[in-house]
């Protein structure tokens, strides 16, 4: 632990980090410390390949496009930031955050975000549409390979059907929150970060 | 309000007073009949005596009695059938008022019945039979709505809660028991009636602790009956219902315990300890003993497809012997039933039959609805009958202390819990948990068995409490629901969407989780999972199904829901935008063709002709009325309609013609990827990928169906021959012939009345209250 003194974490990172993501000091320090754990090349990012060491992660049917989800568009390499900035969609929401200081922009881990997080990774050429292939994808993923392609196509269809209100065939961001606003999101994407 | 009601509603109030009053009539003359024919056994009884020294002397010759009396015989199913009929009678009643029911909770009204039968018994006969004797109510009343509420239970918002669930159900009555029998017996100690004839300050604290104990249990039954009514939202649902459940194991050890320690008459530090360790193996063992029963269960009905018709009985039995057997090493009864109805459903769901599957549910639903209303009636018929020492110090301070003590628990446990929980209890939550502490029968019961010398006391005590909480909680509760603006239960059913957004989440959260090298809840239900998918699922589930994927089996059964509306909706013009999809349960590979427009809203796509649709509707109107008027005779063992029978022959033939074209159409259906263009799911004669009616002769609506497809192959000239692909098919499918098979022997497996089930499949879901 000692030797990588280069990128210990600063003071000020931590109060950024703070003020952006809304995690407390502990949370950072351990979350930090998972980090470093995963970063096996010791040169303060993370690259996909140490994503996909974590062996759990290798048989889950969605691990590549999570593993995506944390590397910004186009990049290789996710600082302590960046990783820190997604997890934070999944910080449970707190009561008492709306009453203290309204935020100026929206919370990373609002229920909104958090949705949007969810979508993008339904979405991945990032149209703002989830297109009837994609969702094809996620379901054969989801799904595993004993199912026909017919069976897997009519239940796209029919989820399609249920969700499209303009009947472009694709479901936007605004019918994916409508469809599941019965369901507690609040509470599905949230992870206890222990103190 | 009357006044608004009163031009269409006074004639209906009329009548349904009338028919209530009807009802109650034909009730008193029943119950007369009852104590008629008791007086009359005795006389009989008498004769008889009589005979016998007559025919001994042979003096007088008796003639042949042509009409005689003979109730001993069959007294006591005779009275048991009367009660059960009254109470049906009852809640039927209920219903016809429609005010009424919106007002007053079920369990209240059923409990002012039983204290009019109890008051009228009593005038009537200057005695009351005590019905609610422990046994019968420990033994027959209470199994069925505990298996109900195991059985239907939903798994993911118990498991979800189960913290908190436990904390109530376990610390809160702890903390209660202690609570209440404590200051009960300070307030005897304090409290000088010159009054009443019991010295108070003789209640020692044990007996005192031993009422705390039986009073502080909140009652599943009573939970039931009024949050069924409410329809609160599901967090709280399964919050109070879930505690109600789990403190079964705290009232028995701590019952139990209390009755050991006035017994020995002194308790030690040891015998705390040992009571701790009995707690544990009481929770614990119920479990384990209600999970082996329901393995056995998943086990046995992986082997009931030729015996079909005794499926739900396998469910019955093991789950009463599981409470059985729990109760006979003084195990929690209760939560051995839960816990064998929630392990055993998913498996045994999977193997049975859809028409088993009705079967059980209504059956346990009837059960659990008739159980109720007897516990609730007979409650009142006790309240008259037993004697009561009324103290009212003694009274309203425990009426008093209970509700104190359940709002300080409550209020203190929540504050604890809402440290570890995501989402919080808000005080409204907290409100309603804590008004809706309702005690009920089992209560009652617990302290009819006591075998104290204050007894009656108690027995009042636990009386006034249970009216107490049942008539003004459960009265004002929903008011005050409505008042709070507290949410409500969502009473859409799950869509297809929010399944499978769903399962994406959890998914995404075990993959975070993971990532964060946090063993947190979806880890730990993801590992149960792989496990429960590798190993059990294999053991437990016949053939094939046990590799079907969850999503799959739900959309399985959406389909079938929609197939069955659709058809029942009269066919006609929805015909020509679809036809019914492969929605057996048992099926793994259907060929679905119908999903775009199984929903009557937008996206009609051309489909037949005009002429056509005419053609198909006219032989389905023809079809439909040739069935409903023959009388079926049949076999009680197999349900298949008896060979005698006329016109059977040509059914049998349609029948065999009908399976060999499925089983073609069966074996073509895993190849058909190329010609999947499911928004174009239309017929032309001739046509290279002929859509194909797929029938599933275990549902209901299979004959007509059946007569459908025949008509259609012989006279309309849609082709349903083989499209070219099939003789691919049928090489290529060697080694798929066993399963499909299989699948198909499955499929047409299930026995069942295929042509005069029409008339009584109602609707899926009806929620009998």
């Amino acid at each position: 632990m000692g030797s990588r003194a280069s990128t210990l974490l600063r003071e000020e990172e931590i109060e950024e980090i703070k003020k952006e993501t809304g995690f407390s000091h502990s949370q950072i320090t351990r979350l930090y410390s998972r980090f470093t754990s995963l970063d096996k090349g010791e040169n303060g990012t993370l690259s996909r390949e140490d994503f996909q060491r974590i062996p759990e992660l290798a048989i889950n049917p969605l691990g590549d496009r999570i593993i995506n989800a944390f590397f910004p568009e186009g990049e290789d390499q996710v600082n302590f930031k960046g990783f820190m900035r997604t997890l934070a969609h999944f910080r449970p929401i707190e009561d008492n955050e709306k009453n203290k200081n309204p935020p100026a922009t929206e919370p990373l881990n609002s229920r909104t975000n958090k949705l949007l997080f969810a979508f993008r990774l339904y979405d991945l050429d990032r149209d703002d549409k989830i297109s009837r292939d994609e969702l094809l994808q996620v379901l054969r993923m989801m799904v595993g390979v004993n199912i026909s392609d017919d069976q897997l196509g009519s239940i796209a269809d029919r989820t399609i059907q249920e969700a499209d209100t303009n009947g472009d065939t694709c479901i936007s961001f605004q019918e994916f929150m409508k469809v599941l606003e019965k369901v507690d999101v609040e509470q599905k994407m949230s992870i206890r970060f222990l103190h | 309000m009357f006044s608004r009601m009163a031009p269409r509603g006074r004639s209906g109030l009329g009548r349904s007073l009338a028919e209530l009053g009807l009802l109650l009539l034909a009730i008193l003359v029943l119950l007369d009949g009852t104590v008629l024919s008791l007086e009359a056994a005795t006389s009989s009884e008498i004769d008889t005596h009589e005979g016998k020294p007559g025919t001994h002397k042979n003096t007088s010759k008796k003639s042949f009695p042509v009409l005689g009396i003979k109730y001993d015989d069959v007294s006591v199913p005779f009275e048991i059938s009367l009660w059960v009929l009254l109470a049906s009678l009852m809640k039927l009643g209920f219903h016809l008022i429609p005010r009424l029911s919106n007002v007053v909770p079920e369990s209240c009204l059923l409990i002012s019945v039983g204290l009019l039968v109890g008051g009228i018994l009593k005038l009537a006969r200057d005695e009351v039979p005590p019905v609610l004797s422990d046994r019968i109510f420990f033994l027959c009343l209470l199994p069925p709505i505990i298996l109900d509420a195991g059985y239907f239970l939903p798994i993911r918002p118990f498991v979800e809660n189960i913290g908190t669930i436990l904390m109530f159900a376990v610390v809160g009555t702890l903390w209660n028991a202690f609570f209440v029998g404590g200051l009960i017996y300070a307030v005897c100690q304090i409290a000088q009636d010159k009054y009443s004839e019991i010295d108070l300050s003789n209640i020692g604290i044990l007996p005192c602790l031993l009422f705390g104990s039986i009073i502080s249990a909140v009652d599943p039954v009573a939970v039931l009956a009024v949050f069924e009514e409410i329809h609160i939202n599901e967090l709280l649902h399964i919050l109070v219902f879930g505690e109600s459940l789990l403190n079964d194991a705290v009232t028995v050890v701590l019952y139990h315990l209390f009755e050991e320690f006035m017994e020995s008459g002194s308790v030690s530090a040891v015998d705390a300890i040992l009571g701790l360790v009995s707690f544990l193996i009481v929770a614990l063992g119920g479990v384990l003993v209600g999970a082996f029963y329901g393995i056995l269960a998943a086990f046995t009905s992986r082997f009931t497809s030729h015996t079909r018709v005794i499926e739900p009985l396998f469910v019955f039995l093991y789950s009463y012997m599981a409470y059985l057997s729990a109760e006979v090493f003084h195990l929690s009864g209760i939560m051995s039933l839960i816990a064998c109805g929630a392990v055993m459903r998913p498996y045994v769901e999977a193997n049975i039959s859809h028409k088993s599957h009705t079967t059980i549910k209504y059956f346990l639903k009837m059960w659990s609805s008739v159980s109720e209303t007897l516990i609730f009636i007979f409650l009142g018929v006790a309240t008259v009958e037993g004697e009561h020492h009324w103290n009212w110090v003694f009274l309203t301070s425990t009426v008093v202390l209970c509700l104190v003590a359940r709002v300080i628990g409550v209020v203190g446990l929540t504050y604890i819990i809402n440290k570890f929980r995501i989402v919080k209890l808000t005080t409204k939550d907290q409100f309603i948990i804590a008004y809706g502490g309702l005690r009920g029968a089992i209560a009652f019961s617990l302290g009819f068995i006591l075998h104290s010398e204050h007894k009656k006391i108690f027995l009042t005590a636990i009386i006034t409490v249970i009216f107490f909480t049942v008539f003004v909680q459960g009265m004002t509760i929903k008011p005050l629901v409505e008042l709070l603006a507290v949410k409500k239960k969502h009473e859409a059913k799950r869509s297809i969407n929010e399944e499978i957004h769903t399962r994406f989440l959890d998914h995404l959260l075990t993959g975070i989780e993971d990532i964060c090298g946090h063993y947190g809840h979806h880890h730990w239900k993801n590992k149960l999972n792989r496990f429960n998918k590798k190993y059990v699922k294999k053991i437990l589930i016949a053939g094939d199904r046990s590799k079907e994927p969850q999503l799959i089996a739900f959309y399985h059964k959406l389909e079938m829901k929609n197939a069955i509306q659709m058809v029942e909706s009269g066919g006609g013009s929805k015909l020509n935008s679809t036809f019914p999809s492969t929605v057996s349960m048992q099926n793994i590979q259907p060929k679905i063709h119908s999903p775009p427009s199984a929903r009557p809203s937008e996206r009609a796509l051309p489909q037949l002709t005009k002429g056509r649709e005419e053609e198909i509707r006219q032989i389905l109107r023809t079809n439909l009325q040739k069935t409903r008027q023959r009388l079926q005779s049949y076999n009680r063992h197999t349900l298949v309609v008896d060979p005698d029978e006329e016109g059977f022959d040509d059914l049998i033939l349609k029948k065999r013609r009908m399976m060999e074209l499925d089983w073609k159409v069966c074996k073509t259906s895993s190849h058909k990827s190329s010609n999947a263009i499911y928004s174009q799911a239309y017929v032309k004669p001739g046509a290279e990928n002929v859509p194909t009616i797929k029938i599933d002769l275990a549902s209901p609506q299979s004959p007509d169906s059946v007569r459908l497809l025949d008509e259609v192959v012989q006279d309309q000239g849609l082709t349903m021959s083989l499209p070219s692909s099939s003789s691919r098919a049928y090489k290529t499918s060697g080694k798929d012939d066993g399963r499909d098979q299989q699948k198909l022997l499955r499929c047409l497996s299930d026995p069942g009345p295929d042509v005069d089930d029409d008339e009584d499949y109602d609707d899926d879901e009806p929620v009998p209250t």
